[in-house]
């Protein structure tokens, strides 16, 4: 009885261990060249609150070129290749914080049936405006500093648009997904997708004023694929 | 024979000038005619309050109603500022056709004036009902269209209450064949005006629409120009008509160049990330001065229908 106790314990280890042994990961860097354009610094004044929130002047973050020429803020997904798949919602809940009167994250991936937490991290109010074509759109007021509201999403959409009515600057995008193998690329540039099944997948990278590029790879069995993205100014 | 009748809605009073001096309600109670301009002069206020809403998109600013976050005077911060502003200017002006209905009711004796007046506070509720409806179902287009749409039709409401409530006297036309055709033309030139700010609201609400917009704006300045033409022809310059012509044409030959500067604003530049003050200014006085010129070219309509 012990020894079958045993055996099945070890089984059971290696089929996860193989499980992720099979698991391959995508990662790379957004890469900009060109001009980059000249940063808008937004007037804050129709909100004083807003306005003593920070000391230096605030750019608008629609466009933001990183000290190594890449490229922020950039939803990198997995378009094509997990068909037939199904993945459960991840256990955690996203967080998008209104902060000095700007959003954060200012894109951000969700999977289907994963709660959103929206908090008011303000001492103004804002309202969380949804603007999903898929799922049901949604405009809430947020009067309150501390005040958090949680959403889902019941269809998948790239990309869902926040906007606050109240600060018109403020601006927020979410990629709504089946599946969690996403990125959006940060400070460097740099992406990873992690825990891919090994196949061939069809990877596009989104960014809201230069659109849309993608490119196919072949993810390995527990091997890493290294690729860029360039978008263009 | 007899000769073929219009149908009812369609006919004015046999005598309309009868209809509309009958009583001195005008020279008798001017006050009442004093109040009526001032409501029909806030309602213009109002809808160039309506139009700023729209031009810094603060139209979901609020997201609840009647109540403002839960308030009735919430801080007016942001684009709250617009969209509550509009909805204290639109409650005034609620309660002073209210007011207006009423003391109608109370001093006026023609009935179409009194049911006029009724009419006018129905449209108000109305509108006051589709502002909530475009903020709870988060501004679909028919609802934000109707509500532009019915702000234009509120406003001819007004001027035509307080015209038939003013106790002007009638003009007296000498060629009747001539003042037909103006009675006509002026009917014409009113629903393309009409028709243009359906288009606009369509444009503004929808983006779509731009290009028949354009196109009636030309029909539209060609059909004003005319029609001052006529004016300045039929009307005798002791009815004052030929300057309210003039300043028709003055008003159209400025509200194309601000359709000029509105396309430029929203369809030429780039994007920012919230309406340049130019493009509110353009987009904001270039609705206004549609009501304006709706206004003037129903006016000419009335007065050229009141005769001698």
């Amino acid at each position: 009885m012990k020894r079958m106790t045993y055996l099945s314990i070890a089984i059971l280890l290696n089929l996860i261990l193989a499980q992720s042994a099979w698991a391959g990961t995508v990662s790379g860097a957004v890469k900009f060249t060109g001009t980059a354009p000249e940063s808008t610094a937004i007037n804050m004044d129709a909100d004083p609150t807003c306005l003593v929130a920070h000391a230096d002047p605030v750019y608008a973050d629609d466009v933001v070129v990183n000290g190594n020429g890449t490229l922020k803020n950039v939803f990198v997904y997995v378009k094509s290749g997990l068909e037939g798949q199904t993945f459960p919602p991840a256990a955690g809940t996203v967080t998008m914080d209104q902060n000095g009167c700007q959003y954060n994250p200012h894109v951000f991936g969700v999977q289907l049936g994963q709660d959103v937490e929206i908090m008011n991290s303000d001492p103004t109010l804002h309202n969380v405006h949804s603007m999903s074509k898929q799922s049901k759109e949604f405009n809430l007021g947020m009067p309150i500093q501390g005040m958090k509201i949680k959403r889902k999403f019941d269809k998948p959409e790239v990309m869902v648009r926040f906007k606050c009515d109240v600060h018109p600057w403020m601006g927020a995008y979410a990629g709504v997904l089946t599946h969690p193998f996403f990125s959006v690329s940060n400070d460097t540039g740099s992406f990873e997708l992690k825990d891919l099944p090994a196949g061939t997948y069809e990877i596009e990278a989104w960014h809201e004023k230069y659109g849309t590029q993608t490119q196919s790879i072949t993810v390995d069995a527990a091997g890493t694929q290294t690729t860029d993205f360039t978008f263009a100014g | 024979m007899r000769p073929e009748r219009k149908p009812r809605i369609l006919r004015l009073p046999a005598n309309f000038s009868n209809a509309v001096q009958k009583s001195d309600t005008g020279r008798g109670q001017p006050w009442l005619y004093r109040f009526s301009l001032l409501v029909t002069v806030a309602t213009l206020f109002l809808i160039l309050a309506g139009g700023l809403v729209t031009s810094h998109e603060a139209g979901l600013a609020v997201p609840d109603w009647p109540q403002s976050y839960g308030q009735w005077m919430p801080p007016m911060v942001g684009n709250v500022f617009w969209e509550h502003s509009h909805r204290m200017i639109a409650g005034t002006v609620g309660i002073l056709t209210l007011i207006l209905a009423f003391w109608v009711q109370w001093r006026e004796t023609r009935r179409g004036v009194r049911r006029l007046a009724w009419v006018a506070l129905g449209a108000v509720i109305l509108q006051a009902l589709l502002g909530g409806l475009t903020v709870l179902l988060l501004l679909p287009a028919p609802v934000s269209i109707f509500h532009a749409c019915l702000a234009q039709t509120f406003f001819c409401l007004l001027i035509a209450l307080t015209y038939f409530l003013s106790g002007t006297a009638p003009i007296v036309f000498e060629d009747t064949a001539a003042l037909k055709s103006l009675q006509r033309f002026a009917g014409m030139t009113t629903g393309f005006v009409y028709l243009q700010l359906i288009l606009g609201a369509t444009v503004r609400h929808t983006g779509h629409a731009v290009t028949p917009h354009i196109i009636v704006a030309f029909l539209v300045l060609l059909h004003i120009l005319f029609l001052v033409l006529k004016v300045s022809h039929v009307c005798p310059s002791t009815s004052r008509m030929p300057k309210v012509g003039a300043s028709l044409g003055m008003m159209v030959l400025v509200q194309f160049f601000l359709g000029i500067g509105s396309f430029v604003f929203t369809r030429m530049l780039e994007s920012n990330y919230a309406p340049r003050m130019g493009e509110v200014i353009f987009t904001a006085a270039h609705q206004t001065f549609g009501a304006m010129i709706l206004g003037t070219t129903f006016f000419i309509v009335l007065r050229a229908y009141h005769h001698e």
